[in-house]
């Protein structure tokens, strides 16, 4: 195990070793196509991809670490499904406003992120691993419906966020869909380093981080905030994905220790290496039609999910 | 004459219904050492909280002026992440402080330990090193301890009931709430609380009498000290 920062600078690596497979894999066989070709059109999807991931690993780590609960992840307890709702009820409803500017989508993914944050702050802390997952559970079958509900009253809309619901839409991007929500999650990942010491001290209790000089209630409020931030761009990237917010912090914590200085950036870099070598895989190997990444990871990271809740005392 | 740190008034506390303290007036000033001692469900802890602000007055008030800061340790200390000892003092704003404590306690060979692989006492005296280094200056501090020694052997019991007066001589008003009478014996003043109530307050010898202690935990004292 290693608790220096070379912890976070392996996690560096790892992505950059995963993006340069990215962008030289895929349906069309190996290599960079003549000129770059195949690479640059890979390029803004691995990109997307990177982004996405690294605001999920972020947001995992942000809302396990403000819950002091290692099952916590954004695409379980209900903020993408949130964000996934507000996504589509601006697609079902006011499609023109959708693409007509770069950011009205993450707008539309932040505000349904944020309400379900928000609402699993206020009803699902405090009453243990339990309460939390239930709660969360709530708050995403409710936004699945919402969403479900949608696809249904806007025929039009239907595919696209069908295709955002199984986490498809990292087949769409371009660097016009891509720049803004990648920036703001590489910004909201900036922001979530600052909230490491408030999340260490608040390990101990809000009681004892409170006489440790935190503010439990503000660091709930900016953490539900950049995770509701983080998760609004990423669904706009890549659609409803789970798990990479729960294995991301998970390996993370192995290895560089529970410190949330380190731990965010590294969860950050795992989650974006997760993704993007979800979507290389689900781009690469030999099926029928290209598989969302999305599904690559729940197979993974269904096992992984149980696997840790049995390894918990409680 | 100095100042009192903490003082209430007429405090009452309803939690879910029920009435849990009741007309507590008390006040205590710098270097005074205060055990709170009742009986299960007495009121102890919630008295705790509500001097640090933690748990809200329904009646009276608290009057808290701490310039020194606040410490405080828990009942039920825990933590979630598996941190070392060292890495748990650091998070105090007095790091070095913190880590004396823990030496101080008899948690010295803890420091390289992670917190999930040591004992209950163990943990408790690295929160009560977290707890006596939480103010910035000993003098105009308030040091707040739920049960500081419950769950440690007799050689760290003692080691709590020293730090616990050197805090004091330096200034440091230290509330405990206690079942551990021999730490209550060696306080300053002792508050007696029954169902919520103030059965009496004042120095050891007069609050630990034996129809005192009758009252407040419906026992004998032989049956308590035996």
């Amino acid at each position: 195990m290693t608790r220096g920062p070379s912890s976070v600078l392996i996690g560096l690596l790892l992505l950059a070793v995963a993006m340069a497979v990215a962008v030289s894999l895929g349906s069309a066989g190996a290599g960079w196509g003549e000129g770059g070709a195949l690479a640059m059109l890979r390029a803004p999807r691995a990109a997307a991809a990177a982004a996405a991931g690294l605001a999920l690993g972020v947001g995992g780590a942000l809302q396990q670490g403000v819950f002091r609960n290692p099952l916590a992840d954004p695409g379980l307890t209900g903020v993408f499904g949130g964000a996934l709702l507000g996504a589509a009820l601006l697609l079902g409803f006011a499609p023109e406003y959708a693409w007509d500017r770069a950011w009205h989508l993450p707008a539309a993914g932040f505000a349904g992120a944020l309400a379900a944050s928000l609402a699993l702050t206020v009803l699902g802390s405090g009453g243990g691993a339990a309460r939390l997952l239930l709660t969360g559970l709530g708050i995403n079958a409710f936004a699945a419906a919402g969403t479900l509900l949608v696809a249904s009253l806007r025929p039009g809309a239907r595919e696209t966020i069908a295709n955002g619901a199984y986490g498809d839409w990292l087949g769409t991007s371009s660097p016009e869909t891509v720049w803004l929500p990648a920036l703001i999650c590489l910004v909201a990942a900036a922001f979530a380093v600052r909230l490491a010491p408030g999340l260490d001290r608040i390990s101990l209790g809000d009681e004892v981080a409170r006489t440790l000089g935190c503010d439990p209630a503000a660091l709930r409020r900016n953490a539900a905030l950049l995770t509701a931030l983080a998760a609004g761009a990423a669904t706009c990237l890549v659609g409803q994905v789970a798990f990479v917010g729960l294995i991301a912090p998970h390996v993370a914590r192995a290895l560089t220790g529970p410190g949330h200085r380190r731990l965010i950036p590294l969860s950050g870099f795992i989650g974006a290496t997760l993704l993007v070598a979800a979507d290389t895989a689900g781009r690469s190997l030999p099926l029928a039609g290209t598989l969302p990444a999305a599904a690559v990871m729940a197979a993974v990271g269904a096992p992984a999910f149980i696997w840790i809740a049995r390894s918990r005392d409680d | 004459m100095t100042e009192s740190v903490v003082r209430t008034l007429a405090l009452g506390v309803t939690l879910r219904g029920r009435r849990v303290l009741d007309g507590v007036s008390f006040e205590a000033r710098p270097g005074e050492t205060l055990a709170v001692i009742g009986a299960n469900g007495a009121g102890k802890t919630t008295l705790l909280r509500a001097l640090c602000g933690l748990v809200a007055p329904s009646v009276g008030a608290v009057v808290a002026e701490a310039p020194g800061g606040v410490g405080y340790c828990p009942q039920h200390p825990r933590c979630a992440w598996d941190f070392t000892v060292r890495e748990i003092c650091r998070l105090s704003q007095h790091p070095s402080a913190a880590e004396g404590w823990c030496e101080s306690l008899g948690g010295g060979s803890l420091l390289e330990r992670r917190i999930l692989t040591v004992s209950g006492g163990e943990r408790r005296v690295v929160h009560l090193a977290l707890a006596l280094a939480a103010p910035a200056e000993p003098f105009g501090s308030l040091v707040l301890l739920d049960e500081p020694t419950a769950g440690l052997d007799a050689v760290r019991r003692g080691r709590v009931g020293d730090a616990v007066r050197r805090l004091a001589s330096a200034g440091a008003t230290v509330v405990t709430a206690t079942h551990d009478l021999a730490l209550a014996e060696s306080s300053d003043r002792v508050l007696a609380l029954s169902e919520g109530r103030m059965n009496a307050l004042g120095p050891p010898d007069a609050v630990l009498s034996d129809d005192v202690v009758r009252e407040t935990w419906g026992a004998g004292p032989s049956r308590l000290r035996r």
